[in-house]
C-alpha cells in the first residue's frame, strides 16, 4: 500500500509540474512518429532523387530535400527511431550493466567494491564522448557500436546511483530483519534493495536517455555512428554542413529536431526528480 | 597630310601613355605572404616518394627538375638542364646542365648531384632507397627491367642517360614535379627522414611543416630564375569545403584549392574573390578491384558500369563544371579515341548481368571513398552515396568505407579495397601517363599500384609498350586508341568524370596559372597592394 501511494504521489507532483508535462508530451510525440514511420513518412528516406537537389522546403517536400533530393522530413521521421533506439537500448545496457556492479559493489564491499569502483572511477575519468570515440575506433564505425559504446560509457553513472542506494539500504533494520529470517543475498537483493533504487535510477535513466541521443548524434555526426545512407540526425547535420551557405534547411531541420528530443528527456528527468525525490515533499 | 601624321603620333603618344600606365599597375610587386588553403595536407615533402598532387604542389616550389613544363601547358623547357641532344637511335640523351646554381644548403648542383639522385630511385640496393619510388616505377621501370641502363657523369656540368629501348616520352618524364633533384648532402644527413627536411634547388625554401596543420617556405633570393614575388608561402590544410571557403571570404587565407563546385555561385557575387579555373586534365573514376571476386567476372563489372547514372551524378554535384568520362583520359589528350561507346545506364541490363553472373540479388560490397576533396572530385562521400543508391538500385549492397588519406593511399595500393573511388592528374601530357600508369601490369604490383584494378591484360601491356617505342606521334595514337577500346571492352573501371577544378583567390593574387598538371610554380605569384 505504502509502495503504491509514494508512486501515486509523485504522478500527482509530476502532472502539476508543467515543463515537465511539455517534456513527456513532446518524448511521447516523438516515440509516436518514430513507432508509425513507414505510415507517416510521405517518402522513401532512402530514394535519391538528384534533379530535386537542394530544393527549398515547398508544398512537394515540406522541409525540402538534401543534397542527394531525399526528402528532409521523411529522413527525420525515420531519424526519430534511430536516435530513440539508440538512446533507449544504450541506457538499457548501462542500466542493466551498471545495476549489477553497483549491487555487487554496495551488497558485498571490502575487495569487489574497491575493485569495481576504482575500475568505473577510471572510465569517469575520461571524458565520456572521447572513450566513446575510442571505443568505436576499436570495434569499428556503425550505429551498433556506436550504441555500444555509449551504452560503456555510460556504466559508472549508473553503478555510481546503484551502489550508494545499496549503502544506505542494507543498514535498515527492515533488511537486517529479512536476514535474521534467513532471507538469503538473492532475495534480499531484489525484494529489499532493488526496489528502493528505482527512483533514481528512472530519473537518471530518463536523463541518460537525453545524453545518450546527443552523443550517438555526435558520433554519426563524426562519421564514427550512422553510416550512409542511414537517416540519422547527426550524419544529416553533418551530411548538410556544406550547404550551410546555400540550403540551410538540410542542417536547420534535423538540428531542431535533435534539441526537441533531447529537451523533452531532460525537461521529463528533471520533473521526474523533482516528483519522486522525498525530500522535496511538502 | 602634316595634320593627320600630327594627329596619329599624338594618338600614338596617348595609347603608349595609356600602355605605361596598364604596365605600371601590371608590374608584379614584391613581397607579403601567400596563404594557400588546401584539402589534405601533404604525405611526404621526398617529391620521388609521393604520387598525390598536395605533396607535389609543395615541392614543386622547393625543387627543380632538369626540365620543366611551359607556365600553361605541357610543353617542355629547360630548368636545370639548358640545352639536350639524343643520339640517332633515340637510346643515348646528352644534357648540358645549368651552372652555378646552389642547392638551398649551399651545396653546389652538378653532375655529380643528379647522378646521385638517379642512382637513388634507380637501385634498390642504393643505401639511400628508402620508399617506394612510385613515380620512378610507373615512368621508367617496365616489368622487371629498367628502362634507363645508366646516368654518366661526363664533366662536371654534362650528363649522359643511356636508355634500355627508345622512350617517346622520356623528355616529358623528365619534366615531372616527382623527378626532382635533391641536394645529395640532405640526403645523406636525413636519411629516411628527407621526406621531412626538403632541400633542392627551387623558388623557396622548406622552413617548416606542423603536421596536419601547415607547411612555412620561404623565398630563395638566389634563385637561379630570378628572384620570386613572394617573401613567404603558407599551405594551410582545411578538409572542409565549406570551412575553408569561408576562411577565404574571411581573408585568413588569400587562394583556395578544391572548392566545392557548388560554392562557384556565391564566390561569383563577391566582388572582393575571383574564380580560376585549372584546365580540365584529369579522370575520376571507381575501380573495380578485378583480384576480388565477384570482380573478376567480367557481366558483374558491366553490370555495375550499367547501373550508375553517371550523367545524372555529375550534373548534381559538379555544377556544370566537368563532362561524363567514357574512357581514362581527358578528351583535350592526343590520342583520346571517341570512337568509344560509353555503358549508358540501364539497370534492367545490369540486373540481367547480374543474374547471368549467378548473382540474381546482387552482393554485399564495401565502396572505398577519398576523405579530402580532390580536384576531380570535390565531394567523393556525397558521390560515393549516390553510387551506392544506385548499385542499391539493382541489388548491390555497397558500405561506404573511407581511411585518412594517406593510409588510403597506401590500402588502395595494396589492393585492399573491393571498390574504390580515385582519380588521376595528369603529369606530363602524354597518354602514356594515364594508360601505361593506370592500366599496365607492370603497375599492379601490390604495395606500389597505380594499377588499382589489378587489370592484367597481355594484349594491352603489348600495346603500350609499343607505343612508348615508337616516337611518331600517328602511330602512337593509333596504339592508344586501340588500347582505350580494349579496356573499355574489359571494364576494369567505371570513368566517371573529366573536371575543370575552380580554385578561388582574393582579387589582390597576381600571376597565378593554374597548370593542368595540378602542380604549378608560385615564382611568379605576387600580391597586389
Amino acid at each position: 500500500m505504502r509502495g503504491a501511494s509514494l508512486w501515486r504521489d509523485a504522478w500527482r507532483r509530476l502532472l502539476r509540474n508543467r515543463s515537465a508535462v511539455a517534456g513527456g508530451v513532446l518524448v511521447l510525440v516523438l516515440a509516436i512518429v518514430a513507432v508509425a514511420a513507414p505510415l507517416i513518412a510521405p517518402y522513401d528516406p532512402l530514394a535519391p532523387s538528384l534533379g530535386d537537389r537542394l530544393s527549398p522546403p515547398s508544398a512537394a517536400h515540406w522541409l525540402g530535400t538534401d543534397d542527394l533530393g531525399r526528402d528532409i522530413l521523411s529522413r527525420m521521421i525515420y531519424g526519430a527511431r534511430v536516435s530513440l533506439q539508440v538512446g533507449i537500448l544504450a541506457v538499457a545496457l548501462a542500466l542493466a550493466a551498471g545495476a549489477v556492479l553497483g549491487i555487487v559493489a554496495g551488497y558485498y564491499g571490502g575487495l569487489p567494491d574497491n575493485f569495481i569502483m576504482r575500475v568505473m572511477d577510471v572510465m569517469l575519468a575520461f571524458p565520456s564522448v572521447l572513450l566513446a570515440i575510442g571505443i568505436v575506433a576499436v570495434m569499428g564505425p556503425s550505429l551498433g557500436n556506436a550504441m555500444i559504446a555509449i551504452g560503456i560509457v555510460s556504466i559508472p553513472v549508473f553503478a555510481r546511483i546503484v551502489r550508494s542506494s545499496t549503502l544506505q539500504v542494507k543498514s535498515n533494520e527492515y533488511v537486517e530483519a529479512a536476514r535474521a529470517l534467513g532471507a538469503s543475498d538473492a532475495r534480499i537483493i531484489f525484494r529489499h534493495v532493488l526496489p528502493n533504487c528505482m527512483a533514481p535510477l528512472i530519473v537518471q535513466a530518463t536523463l541518460g536517455i537525453a545524453t545518450a541521443i546527443l552523443d550517438a548524434a555526435g558520433l554519426s555526426f563524426l562519421g564514427l555512428g550512422a553510416q550512409p545512407p542511414a537517416p540519422e540526425w547527426g550524419a544529416m547535420l553533418s551530411g548538410g554542413r556544406a550547404f550551410l551557405r546555400i540550403a540551410p534547411w538540410v542542417t536547420a531541420f534535423p538540428g531542431i529536431a535533435i534539441v526537441l528530443l533531447v529537451m523533452g528527456f531532460n525537461l521529463f528527468g528533471d520533473g521526474l526528480r523533482d516528483a519522486l525525490d522525498p525530500r522535496l515533499k511538502r | 597630310m602634316y595634320r593627320r601624321s600630327a594627329l596619329a603620333i599624338a594618338g600614338i603618344i596617348l595609347v603608349l601613355l595609356l600602355a605605361a600606365g596598364v604596365g605600371s599597375a601590371e608590374s608584379p610587386k614584391y613581397g607579403g605572404t601567400l596563404v594557400y588553403g588546401r584539402g589534405a595536407d601533404s604525405v611526404s615533402l621526398d617529391p620521388i616518394n609521393v604520387t598525390d598532387g598536395e605533396s607535389l604542389i609543395v615541392t614543386r616550389q622547393v625543387f627543380d627538375g632538369l626540365l620543366q613544363y611551359n607556365e600553361k601547358n605541357t610543353s617542355v623547357e629547360p630548368a636545370l638542364a639548358v640545352s639536350w641532344s639524343a643520339s640517332k637511335d633515340e637510346k643515348v640523351w646528352t644534357f648540358k646542365l645549368r651552372q652555378g646554381v646552389k642547392f638551398h644548403d649551399e651545396t653546389p648542383f652538378n653532375a655529380e648531384a643528379v647522378k646521385f639522385n638517379f642512382e637513388r630511385w634507380k637501385d634498390p640496393k642504393n643505401p639511400y632507397h628508402q620508399g617506394a619510388f612510385e613515380y620512378y616505377s610507373y615512368m621508367f621501370v617496365q616489368g622487371e627491367t629498367d628502362l634507363i641502363k645508366s646516368v654518366d657523369v661526363v664533366d662536371d656540368y654534362t650528363v649522359r642517360f643511356v636508355l634500355e629501348r627508345p622512350l617517346a616520352p622520356f623528355l616529358a618524364n623528365l619534366a615531372m614535379t616527382p623527378f626532382a633533384i635533391a641536394s645529395p648532402a640532405a640526403i645523406k644527413k636525413y636519411g629516411a627522414d628527407v621526406g621531412n627536411h626538403p632541400v633542392g634547388t627551387g623558388p623557396f625554401k622548406f622552413v617548416k611543416w606542423d603536421h596536419g596543420d601547415k607547411i612555412i617556405i620561404e623565398r630563395n633570393d638566389a634563385y637561379w630564375g630570378g628572384k620570386p614575388c613572394l617573401d613567404k608561402v603558407i599551405f594551410r590544410s582545411i578538409p572542409d569545403n565549406s570551412a575553408r571557403f569561408m576562411e577565404l571570404e574571411s581573408g585568413s587565407i588569400d587562394i583556395m584549392d578544391g572548392m566545392s563546385p557548388d560554392d562557384v555561385k556565391i564566390a561569383e557575387k563577391n566582388k572582393a574573390l575571383k574564380v580560376i579555373l585549372r584546365p580540365s586534365f584529369n579522370v575520376g573514376y571507381m575501380s573495380l578491384n578485378m583480384e576480388k571476386k565477384p570482380f573478376n567476372d567480367i557481366r558483374v563489372r558491366k553490370a555495375i558500369a550499367y547501373a550508375i547514372n553517371k550523367p545524372a551524378i555529375i550534373k548534381a554535384f559538379f555544377a556544370g563544371l566537368a563532362e561524363v568520362a567514357k574512357n581514362p583520359m581527358p578528351p583535350s589528350l592526343w590520342g583520346y579515341n571517341d570512337k568509344v561507346k560509353d555503358y549508358q545506364y540501364d539497370p534492367a541490363q545490369a540486373r540481367k548481368l547480374l543474374a547471368e553472373a549467378n548473382y540474381p540479388n546482387g552482393f554485399e560490397t564495401t565502396l572505398w571513398a577519398m576523405p579530402v576533396p580532390r580536384p576531380y572530385m570535390q565531394q567523393p562521400q556525397k558521390i560515393a552515396e549516390a553510387i551506392q543508391a544506385d548499385l542499391a538500385g539493382v541489388g548491390i549492397k555497397a558500405k561506404i568505407v573511407s581511411y585518412d588519406w594517406a593510409t588510403y593511399l597506401d590500402k588502395i595500393a595494396y589492393g585492399e579495397h573491393d571498390m574504390c573511388l580515385i582519380g588521376w592528374i595528369g603529369d606530363n601530357g602524354d597518354p602514356d601517363n594515364f594508360i601505361y600508369v593506370l592500366f599496365s601490369g607492370s603497375n599492379a604490383v601490390p604495395g606500389r599500384a597505380s594499377n588499382y584494378s589489378f587489370y592484367k591484360n597481355p594484349k594491352v601491356d603489348e600495346l603500350l609498350v609499343k607505343a612508348q617505342t615508337v616516337s611518331d606521334v600517328a602511330t602512337r595514337t593509333k596504339l592508344y586508341e586501340e588500347v582505350q577500346q580494349l579496356i573499355h571492352d574489359d571494364c576494369p573501371w567505371v570513368p566517371l568524370v573529366h573536371s575543370t577544378p575552380p580554385l578561388c583567390a582574393k582579387k589582390s593574387v597576381e600571376g597565378y596559372i593554374p597548370h593542368p598538371t595540378q602542380s604549378e610554380s608560385f615564382r611568379n605569384v605576387w600580391i597586389n597592394k
